[in-house]
């Protein structure tokens, strides 16, 4: 050992003990090297230590790997000396020599000569930059594309720093969507990241960090396969078509890992993934997921039998009543995996099998896709291989007798969970991980208990048959336990005020009946939140006005049920297509000819030749010889006011049928049949809470269309607070005169008084206020019409909204048909 | 089929397969010479049923499409102008009457209101039918009958029969028939195998579950024997299948789709 080269030991000694010994470690491995090539190598060390002591470490310590890799001390020397450049590089040295002895083994020199080229030019530009690309993973940033990959994944990260974008930033989002959507699609991601980051930081680094939805919507837009959300409407067709059920459609989980997508349902919705390999997995798994509703495997005497068999429990339903079949594996323990397997295969098996009687050709074509499709690698394939030969084996009847049952008609889940029992118990078939389980299915197949599920119901037939002979209809699931009343926003004070503080005849229970009122005194002065709009009242004790006295906030609901308004949709598809029908044929721009008119464009030949016949007959015939085309001109507005108070969600006498069940299907109605005239049509819910807390809620404004998200709401309507209906109408004129047209309608639909809980008791002050309003309006050329279900409505409707301009439905059933039938009788008298 | 001033006299059987009591009870009718009412969705076999009727009793038939614009005195009759005098000239159902033949006035409730009153007197024990530009009314052969159809989908809030109206009919309601019932008659009627046909019925049951999804009407038994025909004629069993029965159906592309693919998984496509 040269002298120089002691020297530098000792220096480094000196200054730490770490370094002198770490100097000293790494040194054998240099030592066949030359004395100038040693005394450059601690030189370097040195440097390396002097300028960040982890820096140096990391260089001692990855000595002996790079000699390995490297065969000698270039270029790696050289590429560390580079980290001396910059200030506060430490980082990145650590990662590069953590690292490069690998890579230059796996991507031989130019491969590490360009990994390290890429990173070094970003020690010049930002350091924490350079620090990421050196800390991740080469094997991962190279990914499966090699060199060029590389480059290509690096390629827009020059343009993006420009914009002040941090490679760390980049690199994680950019090997996602590399990971998701190839080279191709990460091109196209910073492209437009680059447009999204010049409108604006934060939005720009959401978009790379794939937290934004629209760098979400984005990967799905690009996501190769074949995309579900497109086709949706087709699948939830099919469905019905097949299995006469009508499910709702939701959006499955998808992740930004990639992995395979499944079809999953929980009995009562189906969960579709963003993507799917194609359309003939996606419609093979639509066929085999509705099979699985249709032959019972969510059925819950059959789910019980299956609990009751393995002599266990049937367990306690979870908080939203659904069950999961977990404790039947749970007993398998660590190889629970292999038997879930082995019973989803029995299943499947019986469930195809039972479709293919339904559709001919169903297995051929399961069994066409599987083998168009890759094997999958590793223990996956036994499985795979082994749902194959099943369904091909049931095609030409080869099938063990122990499989041989899970084909004739009557065989149920316990059949299959048997079978794969013995199955079970005699296999051979390997192990496997959660991760691998994905791949082990065919193609349109997927794990039977993905989600916990609604047991459903056993249809009514004997034989076994899809949609239960043509029947159509809701979903046989359980129906869902009664939703109880919502709170509005902010407190109810149903709920939080002690009964004896409730002043006034608020919270009416059942259908217009109020509840006993006990007046101790005039409203509270509950301060209610500022804004809104705030309206006079008129009190008619001083038979004056009270200047902005209530107070008109707009909130949003919350509650959204799309399965309801599904439900309510099919209940009343009769009443819905009659009307529809109706308004068709009547529609104004159906130019009809009006016959017999005095004037017209045309002769209406016929009175012509009566007019002639009758003349010469000696009569004296009205000259009605003409007819006319022309479209009727109607210009109506409607605004739909539905109170939304407590009491709506009682039920009607003794009926067992909440107000809210009609209320919903009414309004649900009334909107369809709006689409259908044209007409322009708004449609609100109001509730209140004090005189400066009144609710009103847009569940349909004028501008907005008659949509799923529409419907979604009206499904989940639901009741609370109380009735201060005076300054709801003022509140909705006002929203009326923003609509153009020349006739406005203002239907109230109600079902008992106004009333709060700040009235003091005295129906009458409310009351008198409503009618102030509606005079209001119809200064404003409103015309305000009242359809309430109180019985008692006859009582106080026609002082308050005029001889003529109110109707009490006596039976609630009657609502939802009559609503659009009142309307259009309203209009045709307004027209 | 021998026609002479609009009437039709069935000479040849027409084909019909009864499904249920509807001989019977048509019979029951014609025998007390009650009026009938035949409800049931399009093609489901109203017409070929009254017909078949028809030429069982071997009485003639006068079948009238009725639409909106139908008036009274195209049923009643009009006077017309010949040379330099009016005419009298009967209209179908006054000619029925006079002659004693099966009345059929087909989707009634598309005619106005105004005009089905006219057969008010003629659905009673009076059996009258009074013509008021001639100042006369003359009273139904005794074998004069009138039926009546109409299709529940087209009933309508506004424009429904009203309740006066129908309760003066015997009502026959008619569905698509049972799959091996309907299957015979694809047989017979278009003259395609039973595999085929078997494959139809099977697919239209399918395809009818789609009845709420906007279509208006469902696959009918008589556009299945359209689509037998078209293959017995030599064309591709889908293709006739989207001519026939796809195409007249619906013009909604998803809806258009969804039935595509139920009959493809029936009559896949060749090769």
């Amino acid at each position: 050992m040269s002298a120089a080269t002691e020297d530098i030991l000792d220096h480094l000694a000196a200054i730490s003990f770490v370094a002198g010994r770490d100097a000293r470690a790494a040194l054998p491995a240099v030592t066949s090297l030359s004395e100038t090539a040693v005394l450059r190598y601690l030189e370097t060390g040195r440097d390396l230590f002097f300028y960040d002591r982890e820096a140096g470490k990391a260089f001692f310590h990855a000595t002996a790997d790079l000699m390995q890799a490297f065969g000698g001390l270039d270029p790696w020397l050289d590429q560390a000396r580079h980290f001396l450049s910059q200030r506060g590089t430490f980082r990145a040295a650590v990662g590069f020599f953590e690292q490069a002895g690998a890579v230059r083994r796996s991507r031989g020199a130019d491969g590490e000569a360009l990994w390290f080229d890429l990173g070094a030019t970003w020690i010049d530009r930002h350091v924490d930059s350079a620090a990421s690309y050196f800390r991740v993973p080469a094997a991962i940033l190279f990914g499966n594309a090699g060199t060029e990959g590389l480059r290509a994944l690096l390629a827009p990260a020059d343009t993006l720093a420009r914009g002040r974008l941090g490679l760390g930033t980049y690199l994680e989002g950019a090997i996602r969507v590399r990971g998701i959507c190839g080279l191709d699609g990460v091109a196209e991601w910073a492209r437009r990241g680059a447009d999204v980051l010049a409108a604006g930081r934060v939005r720009g680094e959401a978009w790379f960090r794939l937290e934004s939805d629209e760098a979400r919507n984005f990967l799905l837009e690009v996501l190769p396969g074949f995309h579900m959300g497109a086709h949706k409407r087709l699948f939830g067709l099919l469905l019905q078509a097949w299995t006469g059920l009508h499910l709702p459609l939701e959006e499955g989980g998808w992740s930004l890992e990639g992995g395979r997508s499944f079809l999953e349902t929980d009995g009562r919705s189906l969960f579709v993934p963003a993507v799917m390999p194609d359309r003939e997995e996606a419609l093979l798994a639509f066929y085999h997921t509705g099979a699985h509703l249709v032959f019972d495997s969510y059925e819950q005497d059959a789910i019980r039998a299956l609990f009751a068999e393995t002599g266990m429990e049937h367990p306690p339903l979870d908080s939203d009543q659904r069950m999961t079949w977990r404790p039947l594996f749970a007993r398998f323990g660590e190889d629970m995996i292999r038997f879930q397997l082995i019973f989803d295969l029995c299943e499947d098996l019986r469930v195809d099998v039972a479709l293919e009687r339904e559709m001919p050709g169903y297995l051929a074509r399961v069994v066409r896709a599987a083998r168009g499709h890759h094997l999958p690698e590793g223990p996956a394939r036994y499985y795979y291989e082994a749902g194959l030969r099943l369904l091909e084996d049931a095609r030409a009847g080869r099938l063990s007798a122990g499989l041989a049952v899970l084909t004739t008609p009557q065989a149920g889940i316990v059949d299959a969970f048997r079978a794969a029992l013995t199955w079970y118990a005699n296999t051979d078939l390997p192990p496997l991980t959660l991760a691998e389980r994905a791949s082990a299915y065919l193609p349109g197949h997927s794990p039977n208990a993905a989600r916990p599920v609604y047991p459903r119901r056993k249809r009514d037939s004997d034989a076994p048959e899809m949609d239960g002979g043509g029947g159509l209809g809701a979903a046989g699931h359980e129906e869902k336990p009664r939703e109880s009343p919502q709170q509005a926003e902010g407190n109810d004070p149903d709920m939080d005020i002690p009964p004896e503080d409730i002043q006034g005849t608020g919270g009416r229970v059942g259908v217009g009946i109020p509840m006993p009122a006990k007046v101790t005194g005039s409203g509270r002065g509950v301060k209610g939140p500022r804004g809104g709009w705030a309206y006079r009242e008129w009190d008619y004790r001083h038979q004056s006005y009270k200047e902005d006295w209530a107070r008109v906030h707009e909130r949003s609901l919350r509650e959204y049920d799309e399965a309801k308004a599904i439900e309510i949709a099919i209940a009343y598809d009769g009443t819905l297509r009659r009307l529809k029908q109706a308004l068709q044929a009547q529609k104004p721009t159906r130019m009809a000819p009006r016959r017999r008119q005095y004037e017209g464009d045309e002769p209406d030949l016929e009175a012509a030749v009566q007019f002639m016949v009758e003349r010469r007959a000696g009569r004296s015939p009205k000259a009605s010889v003409y007819q006319q085309r022309r479209p009727q001109q109607r210009d109506t507005a409607v605004l739909l006011l539905a109170d939304l108070s407590t009491s709506i969600m009682a039920e009607a006498g003794d009926s067992g049928v909440r107000v809210v069940d009609r209320l919903r299907a009414a309004m649900l109605l009334f909107g369809e049949a709006l689409v259908e005239v044209g007409d322009p049509f708004a449609l609100y819910g109001f509730a209140s809470k004090y005189h400066d807390e009144v609710l009103l809620y847009p569940i349909k404004r004028f501008a907005d269309r008659f949509d799923t998200r529409v419907r979604a709401l009206l499904g989940g309507l639901s009741g609370r607070l109380a009735t201060r209906m005076g300054a709801a109408i003022r509140h909705s004129s006002r929203l009326m005169l923003r609509s153009p047209a020349q006739r406005r309608l203002l239907l109230i639909l109600s079902d008992g008084r106004p009333a709060d809980y700040d009235d003091g008791g005295d129906p009458r002050y409310l009351q008198e206020d409503t009618r102030m309003a509606v005079k209001e309006a119809q200064d404003l050329g409103i015309h305000a019409f009242c359809i309430s279900l109180d019985p008692r409505g006859g009582e106080y409707l026609p002082l308050v909204f005029g001889p003529g301009h109110y109707l009490v439905l006596p039976h609630l059933d009657s609502l939802p048909a009559r609503l659009p039938e009142i309307y259009l009788r309203l209009r045709g008298h307004s027209a | 089929m021998a026609e002479s001033n609009g009437l039709r006299l069935l000479i040849d059987e027409p084909f019909y397969q009864p499904v249920a009591n509807e001989v019977r009870v048509f019979l029951a009718a014609w025998d007390r010479r009650l009026p009938v009412m035949l409800k049931g969705p399009t093609g489901c076999g109203k017409t070929r049923f009254l017909e078949h009727m028809a030429w069982r009793l071997k009485r003639p038939l006068v079948t009238v499409a009725c639409h909106e614009d139908l008036t009274s005195s195209d049923l009643i009759g009009r006077f017309l102008i010949e040379g330099n005098e009016t005419v009298w000239q009967d209209g179908p159902l006054t000619r029925a009457v006079r002659e004693g033949a099966i009345c059929y006035l087909d989707e009634i409730v598309e005619a106005r209101t105004d005009t089905t009153v006219v057969i008010h007197p003629l659905t009673d024990h009076r059996r009258h039918l009074p013509i008021e530009k001639l100042g006369i009314e003359i009273t139904a052969h005794r074998d004069f009958m009138l039926v009546i159809s109409y299709n529940p989908g087209y009933q309508t809030v506004l424009k429904d029969l009203k309740p006066s109206t129908k309760q003066r009919f015997v009502g026959m309601n008619f569905h698509y028939p049972p799959a091996d019932v309907e299957t015979r008659i694809v047989m017979k009627e278009a003259g395609v195998d039973e595999g085929r046909a078997k494959a139809l019925v099977a697919a239209a049951g399918k395809a009818r579950n789609l009845k709420e999804q906007g279509l208006q009407e469902v696959t009918s038994t008589r556009a299945l024997i359209y689509a037998g025909a078209l293959m017995v004629a030599g064309l591709d069993a889908l293709e006739a299948c989207v001519v026939a029965i796809i195409h007249p159906q619906t013009d909604d592309p998803e809806l258009a789709e969804a039935l595509l693919e139920i009959f493809r998984t029936f009559f896949p496509e060749q090769g």
